[in-house]
């Protein structure tokens, strides 16, 4: 039975929920990535589906059980699954494998200029452009995180004990050198600059390096694990969550070492499960862990918005377009909102 | 009570290399149940496991920084299990296979401390197999296998088709003075009913009220200091839980790395609700239990399985407790 009631919006919807479309799935999102003006997002039954303004989404039967990891190749989708295999996706849906670790879990993937890299229990395994056979990168325990720099001639590789850094020198060949910091890492990632390194601990902290002196750091006070983190504005702040407020720590300058971050508060007194820099801008979209979703200046508190109001669920995605006409939201109930950012009146 | 019946239970297999765990796990996943099991094994599993959901594990133990000096997490569990709660249909269990070597305290203690994990499942039971020719000799050579006696629920005794009735009681009087409150279950090829060992809900603090100890009369002698014994105490007198808090908390402190597991009912002086915990090493889970029941007997009931014992003037302690 099917009710038309586009005629009487409720109420409590914000206007992109009304403007967008609603997908309750009842799959959880694991992932989201952006890839040009579509987005691609994980599921949690092993699906992919691909959002693109005026098509349609079909799922794309890609992983067995759950897609753990994605990343972008280009204009292509990479994933990694429970069921041990790493893929390339193409926007049309095309797969084809790139590895299988059979039982073992593919936890992470990364591209940078055609290289691809996964990690596989304690080993990264790296794809060089038009090479069959990767080359293996052994660590001493299961691999918490992988990320590439801007430019792709380091690799990040958090594990227990810290991060190891591996660094392509101009014959092509890789070194590693240790960042050590007592504890276990989880993700990691590169300042857009280059300049700094950031993980996630098993602890509710964060911790970062200034490559060019190794000087380190906690970043602590959270109440939760710190599932999400990014860089927004260049390499102005680095927005994290694990709070009841999304906390923007200054990394311009000499960084946050003796600053205070701004923290930026929402209605609800929710903690924070998903941060995402708006694209060139010194804003941010924060989810929560009752589904809402908020845009907010990180300088301008005063100036955020509602995205989307409360589904019950904790935002596990939130993703925007390259042209920024449009914006995805997921979260662990399997709800996905997909809609235009600007009013397509005012354009 | 609404998120326990969100959270999935994990049971934990525990036991010596040869004593029949994945002889256990093929009976768990092969029988005609109608459930959703995962499965985490370890690389040295004994032979070939076959099941759609089996993931494959490293033991990796991590160190918190949390100022417990003796907590000790599996790094490896943390990750599988948040990445479990993620698939789109619910498991009904997981089971978690560990090395014949494993302390089983690093798996516990992740079910305390990882939030996430502590969030969508819980530790049901953790469920050790023993080789009833065997045991007595690994219990003699393996401190490791003390400990998987010590932290279980259930005791699986396999073989016992390869020992005689004397000897079985001999294995049988050996687990019970290490661990008075695990449930014996005399098996050959593993054959139990999954009801006896899957969905037991054993760390819940709803089941310590279960708790009897009816061993106060046993005599404490042993042949090594190392040995793993336990002690309990029972006090009609209320407890005053200022003195109560600052005794047991200080002892958990300093003794934490050789009590190995705890649990107790506490009277309070004052208090109308039933206090009950349960703790392993130096983390604990407590909580008021609802009110005594009407006519019956209020009374403590503390419960310690741990290593030298009693060098820890446990007796004295409890007695200083007791409101004057």
């Amino acid at each position: 039975m099917k009710a038309d009631t586009s005629q009487f919006p409720e109420l409590d919807k914000t206007k992109f929920e009304q403007r967008g479309t609603d997908f309750k799935l009842g799959i959880p999102v694991t992932n989201a990535v952006t890839v040009g003006n579509s987005i691609a997002v994980g599921f949690g039954d092993g699906t992919v589906r691909i959002f693109t303004s005026g098509e349609s989404s079909e799922p794309i039967k890609a992983h067995k059980g759950i897609v753990l990891c994605m990343s972008k190749d280009g204009d292509n989708i990479l994933t990694g699954g429970d069921d041990g295999r790493f893929l390339n996706i193409s926007l049309d849906g095309k797969i084809s494998e790139i590895g299988n670790f059979g039982t073992r879990w593919v936890d992470h993937v990364a591209a940078n200029n055609g290289s691809l890299v996964c990690s596989s229990g304690n080993i990264v395994y790296l794809w060089s452009p038009n090479h069959k056979e990767p080359k293996l990168f052994e660590h001493n325990s299961t691999i918490g995180g992988i990320a590439f720099d801007t430019k792709g001639r380091r690799l990040a590789v958090s594990r227990y004990g810290g991060v190891t850094l591996w660094k392509k020198d101009y014959s092509n060949k890789w070194n590693s050198s240790e960042l050590n910091w007592k504890g276990s890492h989880n993700k990691v990632i590169f300042s857009p600059d280059g300049k700094y390194l950031v993980t996630s601990m098993q602890e509710n902290q964060l911790h970062f390096w200034r490559l060019k002196d190794k000087i380190d750091s906690a970043m602590s006070g959270y109440g939760a694990k710190i599932k999400s983190f990014a860089f927004v504005d260049d390499s102005k702040y680095l927005a994290t969550s694990g709070a009841k407020e999304a906390v923007c720590w200054p990394f311009d300058g000499d960084g946050p070492v003796g600053r205070e971050p701004i923290c930026l508060p929402y209605v609800g007194n929710k903690l924070v499960t998903f941060v995402e820099p708006f694209p060139n801008e010194n804003a941010i979209l924060t989810g929560l862990s009752d589904g809402s979703v908020f845009l907010s200046e990180i300088e301008k508190a005063s100036n955020t918005i509602i995205i989307r109001s409360f589904t019950e669920f904790e935002v596990s995605a939130i993703a925007v377009t390259k042209d920024c006409s449009h914006l995805l939201i997921g979260d662990m109930g399997g709800n996905i909102l997909w809609t235009s950012i600007w009013d397509e009146e005012k354009k | 009570m609404e998120e326990t019946n969100k959270q999935v239970p994990v049971t934990v297999l525990t036991g010596f290399l040869g004593a029949g765990k994945t002889t256990l796990l093929n009976r768990i996943l092969t029988e005609q149940h109608g459930k959703k099991y995962a499965v985490i094994v370890n690389e040295f599993g004994e032979q070939g496991i076959d099941n759609d959901l089996v993931v494959d594990a490293d033991e990796e133990v991590f160190e918190m920084n949390n100022g417990c000096i003796c907590c000790t997490v599996r790094g490896d569990l943390i990750r599988i299990l948040s990445g479990l709660m993620k698939r789109a249909d619910k498991l009904d269990a997981i089971i978690v296979e560990t090395t014949g070597l494993a302390d089983p305290a690093p798996v516990a203690q992740t079910f305390f401390v990882d939030q996430d994990v502590a969030d969508r499942t819980k530790l049901d039971a953790i469920v050790t197999v023993a080789d009833a020719v065997h045991l007595s000799t690994q219990l003699t050579d393996h401190h490791e296998a003390e400990e998987q006696i010590a932290f279980a629920d259930v005791v699986l005794l396999n073989k016992i088709d390869l020992v005689d009735e004397s000897g079985l009681e001999v294995v049988k009087e050996r687990i019970k003075k290490i661990n008075p409150f695990a449930k014996i279950i005399n098996t050959t090829k593993c054959g139990v009913s999954l009801n006896e060992i899957l969905n037991l809900d054993a760390f819940s603090l709803k089941r310590v009220l279960d708790v009897e100890p009816d061993f106060l009369t046993s005599d404490h002698d042993h042949e090594h200091d190392d040995d793993v014994t336990s002690l309990s105490f029972v006090s009609d007198t209320p407890l005053d839980m200022e003195k109560f808090q600052d005794w047991f908390s200080k002892l958990l402190q300093t003794k934490g790395q050789d009590i190995l597991r705890t649990k107790g009912i506490l009277d309070f002086t004052g208090e109308s609700d039933r206090y009950v915990f349960q703790g392993v090493h130096m983390l604990m889970d407590a909580s008021p239990m609802g009110k005594w029941p009407e006519g019956k007997e209020r009374s403590s009931r503390l419960v310690f399985i741990g290593r030298n014992l009693e060098s820890m003037n446990l007796k004295e302690g409890f007695e200083n407790c007791k409101s004057a």
